[in-house]
């Protein structure tokens, strides 16, 4: 894994998974039908993205699919990199 | 020697005053007639203008626009300074809705021209802010909003109402959280409101229970024409902008709290030393003694989990059962110093006169508004997985 994958996945297990069993989180594992993260978890996911990794609010495209899973967010989040650089 | 030493040092400039100490010197304005206006429920519009002078509504704002350039930290002292020097809780809390309803996020999310249109007015505190999220059928639960903004053209057309709305019978300028998509956590966008616009219309102040010189009322919409242009933040980012706005709403007014609940612990310390009953201070018997020290756990509680939870926010950092426990703890902890406050001061803090029984009142609405403490519980408890 990357370390930003890394870094998500960390994120994802410190705010929604705290003290459970992480081994079976893949990085496509699917968060929101799970149930790991509910509506407002979203939220929290993109005011976490745009505050760590200085995406404006404006450029998040605000659709739970790019929430979905660890790697979909690594990949969001290296999308937005490799266009503000 | 030494007086040669102290020639020759390098001069360091002043630190910048702690933004805790701006209320101070305007103790006696504040102070004024507090019980009288109280039962009047009238919003104190000369003490507005020594709140404006005082400086405590700039301080978190850029200093292009007016500000002090504070951080959130500097703000919460701020406000917590406010709470300490001034017994009127609803001026207060006016303030403090002043400061984070439409202010904070105009400077975090809006464009440049609505920033330097609309924010040095409201730092100056000449325009007056209200933000409506609340419904009269959707208290705490902002995930079902139903009022709705269609687009239309360059406009969007609102419909629909608000209640419970902090500052509206006073406010020049709205910001409102509507529904512009499906519902989910993208579905609510955030509007800017001047209060003559066609269609939006004002109730009249409701009467309530403390807090009253902070008036509120209910806001309907009516084929309320936006422009496009009055949006802040894209379509959709009504749940971001909420998220930062309410982190904001509970550390700004809580900080408020504190300072009240410091001011109080103070009053009541001196009473026990100084009121004398069989021949002794009355705070010699353990049944006084031991309440004002549950006084100082709460207010010391109440202060480690502000500044705990400032600094998380501050940094960045997820900070969602540290607001929703902050705010629990804070709200109660008021509410449960000002009855201890009445009971030490017995006959006394049971008369309007000495403002011992009207903390009690505004005590409160602390653990209603910005989400009931029951809500933070749920909130603490579905984010332990239960």
């Amino acid at each position: 894994m990357s370390t930003l994958t890394d870094e998500i996945r960390g994120y994802v297990v410190t705010e929604f998974l705290d003290g459970e069993d992480t081994s079976d989180l893949t990085t496509e594992f699917d968060l929101i039908d799970s149930g790991v993260v509910d509506s407002l978890g979203l939220v929290r996911i993109v005011s976490h993205l745009s505050g760590a990794y200085a995406i404006p609010v404006d450029d998040i495209p605000l659709k739970p699919e790019h929430f979905r899973s660890i790697g979909a967010i690594a990949a969001f989040v290296e999308n937005a990199n490799r266009a503000a650089a | 020697m030494t007086s040669a030493f102290a020639q020759s040092a390098p001069q360091t400039p002043d630190p910048a005053p702690d933004p805790y100490e701006l209320a101070a010197p305007w103790a006696e304005e504040l102070n004024r007639d507090v019980e009288e206006f109280d039962a009047r429920a009238e919003f104190p519009w000369e003490k507005w203008k020594t709140i404006r002078r005082s400086g405590i509504l700039t301080v978190p704002f850029e200093t292009r626009h007016g500000g002090r350039g504070g951080t959130l930290t500097e703000t919460m002292r701020a406000l917590e300074g406010l709470g300490h020097t001034c017994r009127d809780a609803g001026l207060g809390f006016s303030a403090s809705t002043q400061i984070v309803s439409v202010g904070v996020p105009l400077q975090a999310f809006a464009g440049e021209e609505l920033k330097s249109r609309f924010l040095p007015r409201i730092v100056s505190g000449e325009l007056i802010t209200a933000h409506a999220i609340t419904e009269p059928e959707h208290g705490s639960d902002a995930m079902n909003i139903t009022t709705t903004a269609r687009r239309d053209g360059d406009d969007y057309v609102i419909d629909g109402g608000k209640m419970f709305i902090t500052n509206a019978p006073i406010a020049d300028l709205f910001l409102l959280y509507v529904r512009t998509g499906d519902p989910g956590p993208f579905g609510l966008s955030v509007f800017l409101v001047e209060r003559d616009t066609p269609g939006l219309r004002v109730g009249e102040p409701l009467a309530k229970m403390g807090l009253r010189t902070s008036p509120l009322s209910e806001v309907t919409f009516e084929g309320l024409r936006v422009p496009a242009a009055r949006r802040i933040g894209q379509e959709g980012a009504g749940f971001l902008i909420l998220d930062h706005v309410m982190k904001r709403e509970i550390l700004f007014s809580f900080s408020l709290t504190l300072g009240e609940m410091t001011h109080r612990l103070e009053r009541v310390i001196r009473h026990a030393r100084t009121r004398r009953q069989f021949d002794q201070p009355i705070g010699r018997f353990q049944g006084v003694s031991h309440r004002i020290a549950d006084m100082k756990i709460a207010v010391e509680t109440s202060r480690k989990w502000l500044t705990d939870t400032g600094a998380k926010v501050e940094a960045g950092q997820d900070a969602a059962i540290d607001i929703a426990a902050t705010k629990t703890v804070v709200s109660e902890a008021n509410k449960s110093t000002a009855l201890d406050a009445v009971q030490i001061f017995g006959g006394q803090g049971y008369l309007t006169g000495t403002g011992i029984e009207r903390d009690v009142r505004n005590a409160v609405g602390g653990t209603i508004y910005s989400g009931t403490s029951e809500i933070q519980r749920n909130r603490i408890a579905a984010l332990l997985g239960l």
